[in-house]
């Protein structure tokens, strides 16, 4: 689990552009959404791209993916159940 | 009529742009939406010294969203497809956005394409009608190497801002022979001393 | 405190009108689906692919499946401006070139081009100059006799409704006596690869105000006005009475659930026009049949009108969304409606959301009034802008 989280969050700092934040900063359980890293909308569905893009996870609509945009570690999680990395 | 008063003006390059830190959003967003903002930021405006719906914003942009569509048309076959930010920025009038929800502006806006837009008069059109109290005026000049190569305008990447009140303190009174933002921005704007 | 009232300003008037859009081409085109109800949204095989979400648009008659032209956003403003001009020609006759103008709204101009030039696939000279909406503004006045100001506008969804605002104060302020103002969008990959990169497409085609609503529908048109003032054009007019803009200052995409900014713009064109809300007869909402965009107009329009909502429709389920075409084209099926005295309906709604304006007309029906519309539109970057029309 360990590789994937700091994996999925140096991809959050690469993808977002996170100039004032370097990965070992982020917790692995803070919100990604609003309050924390302030990720909005756009950004869901930039993840979105980045799971199908980076470990062929394909989700159809916004909200197969809520439950796993929580945090880092509900991010791995998924990735774990549904992936193929 | 009382004469309209340029309250602050800036001039800013794309090295401003890449050295500037303005916060989580700032990084993510496309250069012509860096540039305009930065060019705001730079007037040094009290926003809040004034009422939020009677701001105006007038952007002028050389090439329009060129430059990030053909960054965003770039992306159209990663797996997964392109990127949905990006998209979002493909219009003109992007930056308006960045600079309303920056500085909470809730004033009207504009936004002209293409060069010597008359932007300038159209911010003091939009003050004299009543429509706003005070307007900023932003020229983006922004073609990148790829988009130069497929139209038929020289490479660039710098904005210009102007900030206009009915009146108040402010660098000079506006007259009747400023045409256009670049030219008195650059006029009211020392240069910087080389670093 | 302002320099002018905007009674002391000389007043605009609409002296022709032209569009082709998904229903076809020519105002009676327009004015057949208004009394139909009709949709023009259809499968179309171009977007067949799964890199778009669903290959339901509003495409124009010749421009879509198997007519690959270069320079699409080209046909579509030159079709219309030539209509609009026809219709006012006697007005038009009488005006110097130098002394009509040309105000031009579009958010992506011949985008066509840039897919060509990526794709290494053959685009004339004047296909590729079109890239530029200012040079398609350009080249539309030069061909189409303007020879006044012209200028080239674009604020996302809002641009039409801001072209119209510009063409109205070149009148006003003595810059021009007619202005040509153009609105045009064609129906790309581009766009509709971004909005389905948004997930913000319905895949069964947009339904506007609907409690089931899922998303929106790309729509194509070019749509033309021109204005004159108001003492050059024959009674009974539609004039342009009042505007507004603001900005939700929110999210890029958007708006703010509460619609305090739409409802802004809304009472900055009421204060222009100078008319109170009950005097509204109608309102033709921005309607994309996004959840957010229909929840937020219902709610703009509660907080202006209070539990006396004018008649409200939308008409994005018989057109599209035609981006920088919307505020013209939209405008355009107002005039048309004030016209005829018949109110549009909603094409494509079949359940009205609960928080909808209980105003909502689903069906077209004919009324005895139509003085006074309000037209709405909104866009990315937070922008909202009102217009108001006045038939008389």
């Amino acid at each position: 689990m360990n590789p994937l989280v700091n994996e999925l969050k140096a991809k959050i700092v690469a993808l977002f552009k996170l100039e004032d934040v370097s990965p070992d900063q982020i917790d692995d359980n803070a919100p990604l959404f609003g309050a924390g890293l302030e990720l909005d909308s756009i950004d869901a569905l930039e993840l979105v791209v980045m799971l199908e893009r980076d470990y062929g996870i394909v989700i159809k609509d916004i909200e197969e993916g809520r439950p796993a945009f929580q945090s880092v570690r509900t991010l791995a999680e998924f990735i774990r159940a549904r992936g193929s990395s | 009529m009382d004469k309209l008063v340029v309250a602050a003006a800036s001039v800013v390059s794309e090295a401003d742009a890449r050295a500037a830190r303005l916060g989580t959003r700032f990084g993510r967003l496309d250069l012509s939406s860096r540039l305009a903002l930065l060019a705001v930021e730079a007037l040094g405006v009290d926003f809040d010294a004034l009422p939020r719906d009677r701001v105006g914003i007038c952007l002028a942009t050389r090439a329009g969203s060129l430059p990030t569509d053909i960054d965003y048309w770039n992306g159209r076959d990663a797996p997964g497809g392109p990127s949905p930010t990006l998209f979002a920025y493909t219009l003109p009038s992007a930056a308006i956005g960045e600079i309303a929800i920056r500085h909470r502006l809730t004033g009207p806006s504009l936004c002209l394409v293409g060069e010597n837009t008359g932007a300038l008069a159209e911010a003091v059109l939009l003050i004299r009608r009543g429509e706003v109290e005070a307007c900023l005026c932003v020229e983006c000049n922004l073609v990148t190497p790829a988009l130069a190569r497929m139209i038929q305008l020289p490479p660039a990447a710098r904005a210009c801002a102007l900030f206009l009140q009915r009146s108040g303190d402010g660098l000079r009174a506006l007259r009747e022979n400023d045409r256009d933002v670049e030219s008195l921005c650059v006029l009211l704007c020392p240069p910087k001393s080389a670093t | 405190m302002v320099d002018s009232t905007q009674a002391s300003r000389p007043a605009v008037s609409i002296a022709g009108c032209g569009a082709i859009t998904a229903v076809g081409c020519g105002l009676d085109a327009l004015r057949s689906a208004l009394r139909a109800n009709a949709s023009g949204l259809r499968p179309c095989d171009r977007f067949n692919s799964p890199r778009f979400q669903s290959n339901i648009v509003g495409s124009a008659p010749g421009n879509g499946d198997g007519a690959d032209l270069d320079d699409p956003a080209w046909r579509l403003a030159a079709d219309a401006l030539r209509q609009a001009r026809e219709q006012a020609r006697d007005i038009v006759a009488a005006i110097p070139a130098e002394r009509i103008g040309l105000v031009l709204s579009s958010t992506k101009a011949n985008i066509e081009a840039l897919e060509r030039h990526a794709a290494n696939r053959p685009c004339s000279d004047a296909a590729r100059r079109h890239l530029r909406a200012d040079l398609l503004a350009a080249d539309l006045a030069a061909t189409h006799g303007a020879k006044g100001p012209v200028q080239c506008v674009s604020v996302a969804c809002v641009s039409g409704l801001v072209a119209v605002q510009q063409g109205a104060k070149l009148i006003e302020r003595g810059a021009a006596d007619a202005v040509l103002v153009v609105g045009v969008d064609h129906l790309s990959a581009f766009v509709v690869a971004g909005f389905s990169a948004l997930k913000a497409m319905d895949p069964t085609g947009c339904r506007p105000f609907d409690r089931d609503r899922r998303g929106l529908s790309p729509g194509e048109a070019g749509a033309a006005i021109v204005l004159a003032r108001a003492d050059r054009v024959p009674p009974p007019a539609i004039t342009l009475r009042g505007w507004g803009g603001s900005n939700d200052a929110n999210h890029m995409t958007g708006p703010t659930r509460d619609g305090s900014g739409l409802a802004q713009a809304i009472r900055a064109a009421l204060e222009m026009a100078e008319l109170p809300p009950a005097q509204i007869d109608y309102v033709n909402a921005h309607g994309t049949g996004t959840p957010y965009n229909d929840a937020m107009e219902s709610a703009a329009l509660r907080a202006v009108f209070g539990q006396r909502c004018p008649p409200t429709s939308g008409s994005k389920g018989m057109l599209g969304h035609t981006l920088g075409a919307a505020g013209v084209v939209e405008t355009i099926l107002c005039a048309v409606a004030m016209q005829e005295r018949w109110l549009p309906g909603t094409p494509r709604l079949n359940v009205a959301a609960d928080g909808a304006p209980a105003s909502l007309v689903l069906q077209p029906r004919s009324v005895a009034r139509l003085d006074h519309v309000l037209k709405l539109n909104t866009g990315f970057g937070g922008v909202n802008g009102a217009l108001i029309l006045r038939h008389g």
